[in-house]
C-alpha cells in the first residue's frame, strides 16, 4: 500500500507540474487574471461533485471555523496567480524549482517556530546545509536557463 | 525583470508553505476535501472580483483555446486529492519528497520538449545538477 501511495503522490508532482505549464501557455492569450480566475472556477465544479459523491466533513463548519484558517485561501490564490506570471518569463523548471526551494525554506521555518499548532522541529545542520544545497540548485537553475537562451538565441518575449 | 520572476516564484512557494499549515488545521474540522473546496470557491471569488476590477485580458478566449489548455483545474484537484489522500498513509515526508521529485523530473521533461505549449529550452548540465542539489537538500530536510 505504502508504495502504491508514494507513485501516487509523484503522480501529484507530475500534474503539478503539468497545470504550471498549461496555464503558462492559456495566459499568453487569456490573460494572466483570466487564467487564474479560470483554474479556479473549473476547479471549484470539479470539486463540487466529489464533495456530493464523497465528502465525509461537514462544508457547513466553515462558518464556525477561526477566521486566521480560512484567510489561507488568500495564500492559494496567491501561489496560482504568481506561477502563472512567473512560467511565460523564466520557462517551467524555473518556476518550479525556484517555487519549491520557496515552499521548503518556509517549511523549515514553520516547524522551527512551531507555528500553526505544527510539531515543533529546530533548525540543526542537517537542515542550515539543505538551505546551503537549495541557494547551489537555484545558482544552477539560473545559469542553466541562461545557456540554453543563449542557444538558441531567437525567442518571442 | 527576470530577477523579480525568480523572486516572485520564491513568494509563490512560500504562500504554498504557509498555506498547507494552516489548511492541515482546518481540515480537522472541516474534513480534507471540503478543505480544498473551500480553497478553489475562495480562489474563484478572490480572481473573480480582480478579474472585474483588473483583468486586461481576454476571457472570452477561453472559447476558441485548444480545449487541454482549460484542464489547469481539474490538474489542481488531482494534485491536492493525490496528496490529501498519501498523507496518512506515508507522512508528509515522504509525501513532500514523492510530489517534488515528480514536479521536477516532469517539469524538465516537458521543457525538454517543449510540451504543452511552453517555450522548448534543452537540458543541460546545470539543469542536471540543478536537481541534483534539490534532492540532496530533501534528504538533509527529512
Amino acid at each position: 500500500m505504502g508504495t502504491f501511495m508514494i507513485l501516487f503522490t509523484f503522480l501529484g508532482g507530475i500534474t503539478l507540474s503539468a497545470q504550471s505549464s498549461i496555464n503558462g501557455t492559456l495566459s499568453r492569450k487569456t490573460g494572466t487574471i483570466e487564467t487564474t480566475f479560470l483554474t479556479f472556477a473549473t476547479g471549484t465544479m470539479f470539486l463540487a461533485i466529489f464533495i456530493l459523491f464523497f465528502g465525509q466533513g461537514n462544508i457547513l463548519a466553515l462558518l464556525e471555523a477561526p477566521k486566521w484558517q480560512l484567510s489561507a485561501a488568500f495564500l492559494g490564490t496567491l501561489y496560482l496567480l504568481l506561477t502563472v506570471i512567473a512560467v511565460p518569463r523564466i520557462g517551467v523548471i524555473a518556476t518550479n524549482i525556484a517555487g519549491i526551494i520557496g515552499q521548503l525554506v518556509i517549511g523549515i521555518v514553520i516547524d522551527n517556530f512551531g507555528w500553526f499548532n505544527s510539531l515543533v522541529i529546530p533548525l540543526d545542520t542537517k537542515r542550515a546545509f539543505s538551505l546551503l544545497f537549495m541557494i547551489i540548485a537555484l545558482y544552477f537553475i539560473y545559469k542553466g536557463n541562461k545557456r540554453s537562451r543563449e542557444e538558441i538565441p531567437v525567442q518571442h518575449r | 525583470m527576470r530577477y523579480f520572476a525568480y523572486i516572485l516564484a520564491l513568494l509563490a512557494g512560500a504562500a504554498l508553505s504557509f498555506e498547507g499549515a494552516i489548511y492541515g488545521e482546518l481540515g480537522k474540522t472541516i474534513g480534507q476535501l471540503e478543505t480544498s473546496f473551500y480553497n478553489f470557491f475562495m480562489g474563484s471569488i478572490i480572481m473573480g472580483l480582480l478579474w472585474i476590477f483588473f483583468g486586461k485580458g481576454k476571457l472570452s478566449h477561453t472559447a476558441e483555446a485548444p480545449k487541454w489548455s482549460l484542464l489547469g483545474g481539474l490538474l489542481g484537484v488531482v494534485y491536492l486529492t493525490s496528496i490529501v489522500i498519501s498523507v496518512p498513509f506515508v507522512g508528509v515526508g515522504i509525501t513532500m519528497v514523492a510530489v517534488i521529485i515528480g514536479q521536477m523530473v516532469m517539469s524538465m521533461i516537458i521543457e525538454h520538449y517543449g510540451w504543452l505549449g511552453s517555450k522548448k529550452l534543452k537540458i543541460n548540465k546545470e539543469k542536471i545538477f540543478a536537481v541534483i542539489s534539490m534532492i540532496i537538500a530533501l534528504v538533509l530536510v527529512n
